[in-house]
């Protein structure tokens, strides 16, 4: 598949301080989660993308095209910035509509899209009120209804989900997921690890500038072989399942839950415990009512990946 | 992507939409009332006296227009069309739009020099047909008054400019503006030759439709004070290259440069 | 046993300490924001420009032997008294540099406060509002100040000392209150009045204007007035004149403008008293949305 977003050998810096360090990735379409601490480089990354910065070394293409000072590339995306910032002295349709002004659509069109883009986000009710007496989540819907009235092909989403209540950010991510359907390509950065783990399982991990890790979730964590993988096994007995498996080779370390039916284990060799356990099944004698992988999700991916 | 043409336009309509309702419009054009309550009281003082009041409003109340009110407007305005734009952190939300970046610039200094100059037009226009409500009925007086419109519009135009030029490049582009527009245009006057054709305010001076008789008046001295005009096509087509440089100037630095919100 | 703490922003819970001093951190915190702008260095530097003349004056009068060379015909050129100071304290030139370095300084102390929410900061804090206005306040008196009594009283010190002798002091013992008092007249007023136009908006290039402006165009609204009308009373539309009065009747010299001092006072107290009215207001912990 061709990349939509392409860098090579990005790098920025602001004064002294290096923003983004050597970064060469690419983004296909489907929905990409950027995800890191802050100041890890997220923002800078989505700005070089949005050509509202230039970078120092390296190129960022989207489209082939490279990204600063190419209006024509706008057309077909949608930025969504991080900051709380608006034109407070006009009305939520005032905003939407003065800012789809500049993609040349007549003014029916104009208002059409407004419209459709303010029921999206449910602020059509209030879209005659003023950005100023808007709440938080109010402003941060009518930020992502600017970037999708234009209908754009690419979609960049600095913290989207920052300030929305969770039935807000439920009903926002479902509506990324849809974008993902209509085959665009969206790109959302948070540091929020749940936030992105609803959104997709591909992702960027991006810490002091630098991309420690690119893919699906689960096949990053596949790839730590430093660190064991942890496997929880609720059962009737889960002392009994210890002492089954405490001659096992593989295992390296178990513990047991505070639930008290919970056993936990730590093991380089998951295929190989796996096949252990389902041997234990077989024998027969332990009720084994949940298997679940605790460290198989970004936090724990993460805070192997930068080692804390 | 849009023509140029069209995305001035639309940058143009936007920011008049935007301009005309903040806050500190209403306070521009407030301000613009004090010559009109001047001429009021003006008129009520020096009943009659017709003659005494086209000297007072071409002597005095000229000053106020051209060495403080265009003056303070596109300085406010012209550092505006930029520096408003990063300080609020709303850049982004034009730059990632299919147009041209100098359109935005160019659309903007379009919108705030008409809006400038809608609030100068009405200020001098109740200001002066006040002060001259005698001579109506005189085809020269709208002569005059269209000079002087002339005037204050192209100071408008050029200030703008170069206030917008300077908002482009500087961080602190009001700073650098005050001690241009009230220190620099002040003191220009009393350097000797052509000095003073490195001001804006030189040209402006050049255009007004009057000259001191013999021995002048004390208004005179405060606009006209050792001016050695320059001819009135000379000094328009000064203003018109100062307002293209400064303008062309300001789309170029905004093309290249790379504006950094400050955490 | 474990708890769960909150990592989230929070109000602090133990007990509120009260500090000998609690307005002196925003005084520090915003006298270094201002030496942090490189222009604003370069600015207050040249601020310090008719101090240095007025030292140089000094000297010249004190070394007029061996200036004769130069000065031909006038023994007395300069002519130090209190007139000297009240001259220098009273200029246009020093009012205008102090305007500048204060749009520069002053204008963003209350406004950035408002643009960025930090009020609800500064009152979660052991602060009173008073604390507060009197920190932001210092700011102003300090750069005021460090241009007006500090230059003044060194030049009056370096009077004597040039001079070799006591005698200038002996003669006019006042003086030093004069400077003092004209100087805090000077602090306190630009203080409540650069706050005002500060706490007027969240935009600081906009507070920026409306300091200097205001300012400028008291004095052009001054000078249109008297062309016209000719009657000195006028002055009290012109904020410099104003200051010029009083200092003149500090300094016990012929006042500049045909009217009482005390008018001036009266109306540079009013707009002190208007700003703290508008203060009060502005400056609450809780912002209102009409």
């Amino acid at each position: 598949m061709t990349a939509v977003i392409a860098a090579t050998h990005l790098s920025k810096w602001y004064g002294n301080v290096l923003g983004l360090n050597d970064v060469s990735l690419e983004i296909e379409a489907g929905i990409t989660g950027l995800l890191g601490p802050n100041g890890a480089g997220k923002s800078t990354f989505m700005k070089l993308i949005t050509g509202q910065m230039k970078p120092n070394i390296g190129q960022v293409t989207v489209r082939g095209r490279k990204s600063w000072n190419s209006p024509v590339l706008f057309r077909d995306i949608g930025f969504c910035p991080e900051n709380d910032v608006f034109y407070e002295e006009m009305t939520g349709w005032e905003f939407v509509t003065g800012l789809l002004r500049f993609y040349g659509y007549s003014a029916s069109e104009i208002k059409e899209r407004a419209a459709k883009a303010l029921d999206i986000v449910e602020l059509t009710k209030d879209k005659d009120r003023l950005i100023r007496g808007y709440s938080r989540g109010m402003r941060q819907r009518v930020k992502f209804a600017q970037a999708i009235a234009h209908d754009p092909e690419i979609v960049i989403l600095d913290e989207p989900l920052s300030g929305l209540d969770p039935l807000g950010k439920r009903k926002l991510i479902k509506l990324i997921k849809e974008f993902k359907s209509e085959g665009r390509t969206v790109l959302v950065s948070s540091h929020v690890l749940p936030e992105i783990e609803a959104l997709t399982s591909e992702i960027v991990l991006v810490h002091q500038g630098k991309i420690l890790a690119q893919g699906d979730i689960r096949f990053i964590r596949e790839l730590i072989e430093s660190h064991p993988h942890m496997i929880s096994v609720r059962s009737s007995d889960p002392r009994a399942l210890a002492a089954r498996f405490v001659g096992d080779r593989s295992i390296q370390k178990m513990s047991f839950g505070a639930d008290g039916r919970t056993l936990v284990v730590e093991t380089h060799k998951r295929d190989d415990f796996f096949g252990c356990l389902t041997g234990v099944v077989l024998e027969g004698g332990i009720e084994i009512e949940e298997i679940s992988s605790p460290d198989d999700n970004l936090q724990a991916v993460f805070e192997y990946l930068v080692g804390k | 992507m849009m023509n140029t043409h069209r995305a001035v336009r639309e940058v143009f309509g936007f920011f008049l939409c935007l301009g005309r309702k903040t806050g500190k419009t209403r306070v521009f054009a407030l301000l613009g009332l004090v010559p009109v309550a001047l001429a009021v009281v003006v008129r009520v003082v020096l009943h009659g006296r017709t003659g005494d009041m086209a000297a007072v409003f071409t002597e005095i109340l000229m000053v106020f227009f051209l060495q403080f009110y265009i003056v303070i407007l596109a300085l406010f305005y012209g550092t505006s069309v930029v520096a408003e734009e990063v300080e609020g952190r709303t850049l982004s939300y034009l730059i990632t739009r299919p147009i041209a970046k100098p359109a935005i610039v160019l659309g903007k200094y379009a919108a705030y020099s008409l809006l400038m100059f809608l609030m100068v037009a009405v200020s001098l226009s109740l200001s002066f047909f006040i002060m001259n409500a005698g001579r109506l009925a005189d085809a020269r007086l709208y002569l005059t008054y269209l000079s002087y419109l002339g005037v204050l519009g192209l100071g408008i135009l050029a200030y703008t400019a170069f206030f917008s030029f300077l908002g482009t490049v500087l961080k602190k582009a009001i700073l650098v503006g005050l001690v241009f527009g009230f220190g620099w245009e002040n003191v220009i006057q009393y350097f000797p030759g052509s000095t003073q054709k490195f001001s804006v305010v030189h040209y402006l001076k050049s255009l007004l439709p009057y000259r001191p008789m013999g021995g002048g008046g004390g208004g005179v001295a405060l606009l006209l004070f050792r001016l050695e005009p320059t001819s009135p096509a000379i000094a328009v087509l000064m203003l018109a290259v100062i307002a293209g440089v400064f303008l062309a100037l300001a789309c170029w630095v905004f093309r290249t440069k790379e504006y950094l919100y400050e955490e | 046993m474990a708890t769960i703490r909150e990592k989230g922003y929070s109000h602090w819970d133990g007990k509120l300490a009260e500090r000998r001093y609690p307005w002196w951190p925003i005084t520090r915190v915003g006298i270094r924001l201002a030496f942090r702008k490189k222009a604003f260095k370069f600015v207050f530097a040249g601020a310090f420009m008719p101090s240095f003349i007025a030292l140089v004056g000094l000297y010249i009068s004190e070394r007029l032997e061996d200036f004769k060379a130069i000065v031909r015909s006038n023994e007395t050129l300069i002519n130090v008294s209190p007139e000297y100071f009240k001259t220098f304290f009273t200029s246009n030139g020093l009012l205008f540099l102090i305007i500048l370095v204060l749009s520069f300084a002053g204008s963003g102390l209350i406004a950035d406060d408002l643009k960025h929410n930090s009020l609800q900061l500064y009152f979660s804090r052991p602060l009173r509002k008073k604390d507060y206005l009197l920190g932001k306040m210092s700011v102003v008196f300090f750069f005021v100040l460090i241009l007006t009594a500090v230059p003044g009283l060194v030049l009056f010190i370096f009077k004597m000392i040039f001079a070799g002798s006591f005698k200038f002091f002996l003669e006019y013992p006042w003086l030093p209150l004069s400077i003092l008092g004209y100087s805090a007249l000077l602090s306190v007023f630009f203080a409540f009045y650069v706050l005002l136009l500060s706490a007027s908006s969240k935009n600081t290039r906009y507070a920026t204007i409306l300091v200097f402006a205001t300012y400028i165009f008291s004095n052009v609204l001054f000078g249109i007035l008297m062309s016209i009308f000719h009657k000195p009373a006028l002055a009290l539309f012109s904020i410099p004149a104003n200051l010029q009065q009083a200092g003149a009747f500090l300094y016990g010299q012929k006042l500049p403008f045909a009217f009482p001092a005390v008018w001036s006072f009266v109306l540079l107290a009013g707009i002190c008293a208007l700003s703290a009215v508008v203060l009060n207001r502005k400056t609450r912990s809780v912002e209102v949305i009409k």
